[in-house]
C-alpha cells in the first residue's frame, strides 16, 4: 500500500507538510507501505488530503482535513492492514461527488502522480505523445491534429491554438521561440499553478510538441515569482527530462533539439499580456507593444514566437494520444474540450474543477461546488477575473462557451470563478477589481492609466456615501472610453466588472447614490448601528467595551449610540448577548 | 513598395504601402491630433489621441501605428473619435497641475501678457515689452497710470511679500518707447475695403479702432466731445494722467489711418441709422456719462453737481465756483478724483461722505492715502440725509450717521442708519460721485436692458440691430474700469473682423490649466521689497494739476520687473496639449481627483522637469533612448503612480547626460524647460 499526501501549495498551506513529516517520522523501515506526495487534486476545501492506494494503484481511501493527530491512526491502520479503521477520516460520498461530474484532461494527472518523479509520469503514458510526434508526424500534421481538436487558447481570449502555431510556423526565420505564459495573475485563479506543481511534465511535453510544430529550438516558461513551489517543481522536472533525453539536443534521436528555461516574473499583472511579457522576457519594462506585428511574426527578440497558456499546453499530449476528434467530441459547437476553473468565494466546496465545455454555471456552482455556504442565497458569480464580468442568478443557466459568456458581458477568461452571496456588495466588488486593474495598469495608455484611476475614485466615493447624481453615467462613459482607447487587453477589459454590475445590479448603485444605503450592508461608511429598545437590557457591556465611547446609557436602561462617534467596528454586535444591536445598510432606516 | 489608394475623411488619396495612416493623413494635409508621436521614433501609441475609425474594423485604431492598406476607408474626426479624444484630454487635464497663464493675465479684463512684458522690461527690452502689451492694449502709457490693476491684486508675488508693481512698469516702458526715436507701430494689413464706424472715442472706441485699423479696415471714430479720449480725458484729472501722454497715444492710433471726428453728436448731427447704412459695421462705445442722483432732499439746489460733470468741466478748462466747503459723496475712484480736484481748485475743507468704512471703499488704497495727504477729510459711515439751502444755494449738509450691519449677498457689510444720530456741516458745494448712467439719446433703436444699458451679446458683442456691435460702459452691466472696456473692444474687434470677412467667429474664452498654490510653496523665496512710486510732496502737488507721480528710475524698474515669479508656462504658445484641449469642449471638473503635484526636478544638466505637467507621452525617454542614444530616462512604478525618472530610478545614470536638450525639444507640454542663464535672472 501507499500513503500519498497532497502537497500542492493549497495542501501545504492547510498543513500537509506537517502531516507528511509526521508520517515519515513514525514510519519504520520494515513497514509494509510506502509514502509519497502528489499535487492538488482540486478539492482544496478538504486539504490536507491523504490518499491510500493499493499496490495496483487503486485508490482505497481518501481522507480530508487530516491533522497531525490523525497520523498515528492512519499508520496504525495500515500496519494492521485494516484500512476500514480509517472510515471516520474518509471524505463523505457527497464530497467525493466533487470529482464525478468533472472530465479531467488538463488535470488528468494532478493529485494522482508524484510530480517530483518523472517515472510516475512515464508510467502514466507520459512522453508517449512526444515520441509519436517525433517519430511519425510532420509539424504540419501536428498542427492539423490540433486544428481538428478545436483547442482554443485557455489564457482568456480563446484564440484558436492551431492558427497561432501555423502563423509562427510559416513566419520566415531560422530562429523561433516557444513561450509558456504562466504569469497567472487574476485574483482567485490558480489553475496554472496547480498544473505546474502537480503535473509539470505535461507542460514540458506540450511545449516540446508545440516547439516541434512551429520549428522552435528554444522555449521559455514565464512564471510569476509568487509561485516559488511551481518554479522549484518545474526546474526539477526540466532537469529530469533532460537526463532522460526528452529535452536538449537531438531529442530521442529525432534530430529535433529544444531547451526550456524558466523566467520568473517580477510581479506585474500586465506581464500576463503576451506582448508585455515579451518585453519583460527581453529585460525591459513590461509594457504592451502595438499589434500588429503579432508575436508570430515579431516576438521575442524580434523573432517569430508563439505564446500559449499553461492549461493549453497541458491539453496537447492528450490530444496527440487520443486524437483531435475525441477532444472535439467534448463541448459545444464553438467551444471544444474542457475548461479548468478555480471555484472560490462563498462556495461550499471550493477548489479546482475541470468540466466539459457546455456545462452550465448552475451545474458547476451547485452540483460540483455544492452551492452557497451556510445555504445563503446565491447572488452573483464573477467569471474571468478583473477582466471578466459579474453575472446574476438569472444567468446561472449560461453555458461554459466562449460565445455564450461573451454575450453576457463577462468572458471565459483564464478560469477564475468567484461566487458571491447576499452579503457581497456589488459596488464594492466592482471597486475591488478596479482597484486591482488601476494599480496594475502599466501606465502607458492615457485612458487606462487615468481612466481607471478616476473610475476608482468615483466608485470609492459611491461606497462612502458621497456618490453624486450622474456618477453612474460618468462611469459608463469612462468605461466605454477606456475600452476604446486602451492598447491591450488589460485596459480594454478593465471596465467589465463595472459595466456588468451596472447592467445587472444597477439598483445597488442607485441605493448607494440616492438613498446612501448599502443593501448588502458591506460598505462601512454607510452602515448605521442602532440599539433595539425591546431587546436592550441595559447591561452596559457594549458601552464599556466601545473603543470610541460612542455608546451611552445607565445600567438597566436603554442604551443609545452616538452616530457621530461610532466608527462602525461592529464590536458591540459581537458582544451583545441579547441581539439588541441592529445594523442597517443606510441612514434611511435609522430615521424610521 | 506598392502604390495604394485609400479614402481619408471622404478624400481619395494615394500612398505607398508601409506607410502609417498618420503619415499619409499628414502628407495630405489632414491633421490627426497626437501627443506621443514623433516621426523619428518607433510608434508608441500611448496618448490615445490619434485613433481613427477604419470601416470594417470594430475597434478604434491608432493611426500612428496602423499601416494603411489598399482600399481602406478612414474617418479621422467621427463622433466616436471625438468622444474618445475628449475623454483622453479631460483625463490628461484632470492630472495636469500647472499654470498655462499667470494669475495676472487671467485676472486682467484685457488678458494682457503681464509676465511676458515684465520679462522684457527686466531684460531691458522696452520696445519688445510695448509690442507685447499692444497686442491687447493700445494705450499702455495712459492705462498704466490710471488702472486699478486687477493684475496686481492677483499677483502671486504677494504670497512672498508684495505684488509686482505691474501697472507702473507698464507705463515706465510705454513712456520710454513713446519718447524714443523708434516708437512701436503695429503692422497694418492691406486695405480690406470695409468701412467701420465707431461711436465714442474713449478707451473702448480707441482700442477697437486700433485693432480694426491694423486689420486694414477703414475706421472712423465719431465723438461728441471736442477731443478724443472719452473718460480718460474728461473723467481722469490731469494730475493722474497728463493729457499730453494721452494725446501721444491717440496720435499713434490716428497714424494707422483711423479718421477721427470730434464734436459730432450722433443722433443730432448725424443719425444713427444713417451711420449704420453707410458702414459695413458700427461699434457703439458711447460710455456712461450721466451722474447718478444721491436721492435726498435738496439735490436740486445750486451748488449740487455730479462727479463726472464736475471733472469734465475742469478738464474742459473751466474753473467752477465751489466755495470753501466741498462735500464729495461716494467712495470710489471718481470720488477721489473729485475731492482731490476740489482741493486743487482751492477749497479749504473737502470732505468725503461715504456710508461705509475705508475697508469697503472701492477706491484704490493709494488714492485714499494720497487724498488724505492732500488734506481731504474722510467722513466714513455718514450718508447725506438732506442738503439744506438758502436762497436756492447749498448752505449745509445734514448727515445721517451709519453703522455696519450684517454682510449682504456680495459679502460686504451693509450700512444701516444709527437711529436719531445726525450731524450737520456747513457746505458750499456737494458733488455726487456715486455712479454713472448711460445717456441713450440717439441710440433708442438699440435694445436696452432693465438698467437702461445697451444689450450686447457677451460672445459676439452684437446688439439687437444687424451689423451693430457695442462695448464698454454703455452695455450690459454698465460702468466699469477702463481696462474692461478695452478688453471688450479688443475681443469685439476680433469678432467684427471675422464678421467683415463673412464668417463671424464669436469670442471664446480659452480653456487654461490653473495650479492650486499655497503660501507654503513660496517660503524658500528670497524676499524683495516692492518698489514704491516716488511722488511729489503733498503740500506741493495739491496746489497744481501737474502729475503726482515722478516715474520710476530705470535701474529700480528693471529690478522690480525681475521680481516676477513667472507663474505662467514657458511653453503656453507651443503647447500641443492646451491647443487640443481648446478644440474639444472639455469638462474637466467632472473628473476632478488626485493629481500629481507640481514638483520641479533639476537634476538634468540644463533642464528643469515639472512632474505636474508631465503627460507620460514618454517622448523624452524615447528621444533620449532612440535619438540621443543615452537611455538616461525611464519609467518607474505602475498605474497612476507611473512617473518618469532616471532609468531604473538610479540617479547615477543622470551623469551620462550630455545636455543635448533633445528631450526638452520633444516635450509636447511645458514639463521640460531649458534653463538658460537668462531665466536665472529670476530669484
Amino acid at each position: 500500500m501507499r500513503i500519498v499526501v497532497g502537497m500542492g501549495s493549497c495542501g501545504i498551506a492547510a498543513g500537509a507538510k506537517d502531516v507528511y513529516q509526521a508520517i515519515c517520522a513514525i514510519k519504520k523501515t520494515d513497514d509494509d507501505f510506502t509514502v509519497g506526495v502528489t499535487g492538488c487534486i482540486g478539492m482544496c476545501f478538504l486539504e490536507p488530503i491523504v490518499d491510500i492506494y493499493d499496490d495496483k494503484k487503486n485508490l482505497l481511501h481518501r481522507m480530508g482535513n487530516v491533522r497531525v493527530k490523525d497520523v498515528a491512526l492512519i499508520v496504525q491502520a495500515l500496519r494492521e492492514n485494516n484500512p476500514d479503521r480509517l472510515a471516520p477520516l474518509c471524505i463523505t460520498p457527497e464530497n467525493a461527488d466533487f470529482l464525478k461530474k468533472q472530465t479531467r484532461i488538463a488535470l488528468q494527472h494532478c493529485g494522482v502522480i508524484d510530480p517530483t518523479d518523472i517515472n510516475d509520469y512515464l508510467a502514466s503514458d507520459g512522453y508517449q505523445a512526444l515520441q509519436k510526434v517525433l517519430k511519425s508526424m510532420m509539424p504540419e500534421e501536428v498542427i492539423e491534429e490540433i486544428k481538428i481538436s478545436g483547442l482554443a487558447g485557455r489564457g482568456g481570449a480563446g484564440f484558436p491554438t492551431w492558427f497561432k502555431w501555423d502563423a509562427a510556423r510559416k513566419a520566415p526565420s531560422n530562429t523561433k521561440y516557444m513561450i509558456c505564459n504562466a504569469d497567472e495573475g487574476d485574483p482567485g485563479a490558480y489553475m496554472d499553478r496547480a498544473v505546474i506543481e502537480g503535473d509539470p511534465h505535461s507542460l514540458i511535453e506540450g511545449m516540446l510538441i508545440a516547439a516541434y510544430a512551429i520549428g522552435a529550438q528554444d522555449a521559455m516558461v514565464y512564471v510569476r515569482a509568487e509561485y516559488p513551489l511551481a518554479i522549484i517543481v518545474l526546474e526539477d522536472a526540466i532537469k529530469q527530462a533532460l537526463d532522460k533525453g526528452f529535452l536538449g539536443q537531438n531529442i530521442l534521436g529525432s534530430g529535433f533539439s529544444c531547451n526550456i528555461r524558466i523566467k520568473a516574473g517580477a510581479g506585474a499583472f500586465v506581464c500576463g499580456e503576451e506582448t508585455a511579457m515579451l518585453e519583460s522576457l527581453e529585460g525591459k519594462r513590461g509594457m504592451p507593444r502595438l499589434k500588429p506585428p503579432f508575436p508570430a511574426e515579431y516576438g521575442y527578440n524580434g523573432k517569430p514566437s508563439n505564446i500559449n497558456n499553461v492549461e493549453t499546453f497541458a491539453n496537447i499530449a492528450w490530444i496527440i494520444n487520443n486524437g483531435g476528434k475525441k477532444f472535439a467530441a467534448l463541448g459545444t459547437e464553438g467551444s471544444k474540450g474542457t475548461k479548468v476553473f478555480a471555484l472560490t468565494g462563498k462556495i461550499k466546496r471550493g477548489g479546482l474543477v475541470e468540466v466539459p465545455m457546455g456545462m452550465t454555471l448552475r451545474e458547476i456552482i451547485f452540483d460540483i461546488g455544492g452551492g452557497i455556504r451556510k445555504d445563503k442565497e446565491f447572488k452573483a458569480v464573477q467569471i474571468g477575473g478583473p477582466s471578466g464580468g459579474c453575472l446574476p442568478a438569472s444567468l446561472l443557466d449560461t453555458t461554459i462557451d466562449y460565445k455564450a459568456l461573451n454575450a453576457t458581458g463577462a468572458i471565459m477568461g483564464s478560469g477564475g470563478m468567484v461566487v458571491m452571496d447576499s452579503s457581497t456588495c456589488m459596488v464594492n466588488m466592482a471597486k475591488f477589481f478596479l482597484d486591482f486593474t488601476a494599480k496594475e495598469s502599466c501606465g502607458k495608455c492615457t485612458h487606462c492609466r487615468l481612466g481607471t484611476k478616476r473610475m476608482l475614485e468615483i466608485l470609492s466615493r459611491i461606497t462612502e456615501g458621497k456618490g453624486k447624481e450622474g456618477d453612474i453615467e460618468l462611469l459608463e462613459e469612462l468605461s466605454y472610453a477606456i475600452k476604446d482607447g486602451s492598447l491591450c487587453g488589460l485596459g480594454q477589459s478593465a471596465p467589465n466588472p463595472v459595466l456588468t454590475t451596472l447592467n445587472y445590479f444597477r439598483d445597488e448603485y442607485e441605493a448607494h447614490i440616492v438613498d446612501k444605503e448599502c443593501p448588502a450592508k458591506e460598505c462601512t461608511e454607510l452602515l448605521v448601528y442602532a440599539i433595539l429598545a425591546d431587546k436592550c437590557t441595559g447591561c452596559t457591556l457594549c458601552a464599556r467595551k466601545c473603543p470610541t465611547g460612542a455608546i451611552h446609557g445607565e445600567a438597566k436602561k436603554l442604551h443609545t449610540i452616538d452616530q457621530d462617534a461610532c466608527i462602525k467596528c461592529g464590536q458591540c454586535v459581537d458582544l451583545c448577548r441579547f441581539a439588541a444591536i441592529s445594523i442597517e445598510g443606510g441612514s434611511r432606516h435609522a430615521d424610521n | 513598395m506598392q502604390t495604394i489608394n485609400l479614402t481619408i475623411d471622404g478624400k481619395s488619396v494615394t500612398a505607398q504601402s508601409g506607410q502609417t495612416i498618420l503619415q499619409i493623413a499628414t502628407d495630405n494635409g489632414i491633421a490627426i491630433p497626437n501627443l506621443c508621436y514623433d516621426p523619428r521614433l518607433k510608434s508608441y501609441g500611448a496618448c490615445g489621441l490619434c485613433t481613427v475609425e477604419v470601416e470594417g474594423s470594430s475597434k478604434l485604431l491608432r493611426s500612428c501605428a496602423t499601416l494603411a492598406t489598399d482600399g481602406m476607408v478612414i474617418h479621422t474626426d467621427s463622433p466616436r473619435n471625438r468622444q474618445s479624444r475628449k475623454v483622453a484630454l479631460e483625463l490628461l487635464m484632470s492630472d495636469h497641475e500647472g499654470d498655462c497663464l499667470g494669475p495676472c493675465t487671467l485676472n486682467c479684463p484685457a488678458g494682457t501678457d503681464c509676465q511676458g512684458y515684465l520679462k522684457q522690461i527686466a531684460l531691458g527690452n522696452d520696445y519688445q515689452a510695448v509690442k507685447i502689451i499692444k497686442d491687447k492694449l493700445p494705450l499702455p502709457a495712459s492705462i498704466g497710470r490710471i488702472c486699478p490693476h486687477p493684475c496686481e491684486t492677483a499677483c502671486r508675488r504677494k504670497l512672498v511679500e508684495e505684488p509686482i508693481s505691474i501697472a507702473h512698469l507698464k507705463y515706465f516702458a510705454a513712456d520710454r518707447v513713446l519718447a524714443s526715436d523708434n516708437p512701436y507701430k503695429p503692422e497694418v494689413m492691406p486695405a480690406s475695403g470695409k468701412k467701420v464706424a465707431i461711436v465714442g472715442g474713449g478707451p473702448g472706441g480707441l482700442t477697437a479702432a486700433y485693432f480694426l485699423g491694423s486689420k486694414g479696415h477703414a475706421v472712423t471714430i465719431y465723438d461728441a466731445m471736442p477731443r478724443m479720449g472719452g473718460m480718460l480725458r474728461y473723467g481722469i484729472p490731469e494730475y493722474r494722467l497728463p493729457k499730453k501722454i494721452l494725446d501721444a497715444e491717440i496720435t499713434e492710433i490716428a497714424d494707422l489711418g483711423v479718421v477721427m471726428h470730434n464734436n459730432v453728436n450722433v443722433g443730432k448731427d448725424i443719425s444713427f441709422m444713417e451711420l449704420k447704412a453707410e458702414n459695413d459695421a458700427v461699434l457703439v462705445a458711447i460710455g456712461a456719462w450721466k451722474s447718478s442722483k444721491i436721492g435726498c432732499p435738496g439735490e436740486e439746489l445750486q451748488g449740487v453737481m455730479g462727479g463726472i460733470d464736475f471733472l469734465r468741466e475742469v478738464a474742459l478748462g473751466e474753473r467752477p465756483t465751489i466755495g470753501d466747503n466741498v462735500a464729495v459723496v461716494g467712495g470710489g475712484n471718481t470720488a477721489m478724483d473729485a475731492c482731490r480736484t476740489a482741493v486743487r481748485l482751492g477749497a479749504k475743507r473737502v470732505y468725503i461722505i461715504y456710508r461705509r468704512t475705508q475697508a469697503e471703499s472701492p477706491a484704490d488704497d493709494i488714492e485714499i492715502e494720497e487724498a488724505k495727504e492732500e488734506g481731504v477729510i474722510f467722513r466714513f459711515l455718514t450718508n447725506p440725509a438732506e442738503i439744506i439751502g438758502e436762497n436756492g444755494k447749498v448752505k449745509e449738509i445734514n448727515l445721517q450717521i451709519m453703522q455696519l450691519g450684517e454682510p449682504d449677498a456680495s459679502g460686504r457689510r451693509s450700512p444701516i442708519p444709527v437711529e436719531g444720530k445726525f450731524e450737520t456741516l456747513p457746505m458750499d458745494t456737494v458733488i455726487a460721485a456715486i455712479g454713472q448712467k448711460i445717456n441713450i439719446d440717439g441710440f433708442e433703436d438699440l435694445q436696452q436692458n432693465r438698467w437702461g444699458n445697451i444689450c450686447a451679446d457677451e460672445k459676439t458683442f452684437r446688439t439687437s440691430l444687424d451689423s451693430v456691435f457695442a462695448v464698454g460702459d454703455a452695455t450690459n452691466n454698465g460702468a466699469d474700469i477702463a481696462i474692461t472696456a478695452i478688453g471688450e473692444a479688443h475681443k469685439a474687434a476680433g469678432v467684427i473682423d471675422t464678421y467683415l470677412h463673412g464668417i463671424e467667429i464669436p469670442y471664446k474664452k480659452p480653456y487654461v490649466s490653473e495650479k492650486e498654490v499655497t503660501p507654503e510653496m513660496f517660503v524658500d523665496r528670497q524676499k524683495q521689497t516692492r518698489i514704491k512710486m516716488p511722488t511729489r510732496p503733498a503740500e506741493e502737488r495739491n496746489k497744481d494739476f501737474n502729475e503726482v507721480n515722478c516715474g520710476l528710475i530705470e535701474e529700480q524698474a528693471r529690478k522690480e520687473a525681475a521680481r516676477c515669479l513667472e507663474c505662467g508656462c514657458h511653453d503656453y504658445a507651443d503647447c500641443k496639449l492646451i491647443d487640443y484641449a481648446n478644440c474639444y469642449d472639455l469638462d474637466v471638473a467632472r473628473l476632478k481627483g488626485e493629481k500629481h503635484p507640481s514638483f520641479i526636478e533639476d537634476s538634468l544638466v540644463s533642464i528643469e522637469r515639472d512632474q505636474g505637467k508631465c503627460i507620460l507621452c514618454n517622448l523624452c525617454v524615447r528621444v533620449c533612448d532612440e535619438v540621443a542614444e543615452k537611455s538616461i530616462l525611464g519609467l518607474v512604478d505602475k498605474g497612476f503612480d507611473t512617473v518618469i525618472k532616471a532609468e531604473f530610478n538610479n540617479p547615477a545614470t543622470i551623469t551620462y547626460c550630455k545636455d543635448c536638450q533633445k528631450c526638452a525639444e520633444a516635450c509636447p507640454t511645458g514639463a521640460l524647460k531649458v534653463v538658460s542663464p537668462k531665466t536665472l535672472l529670476r530669484s
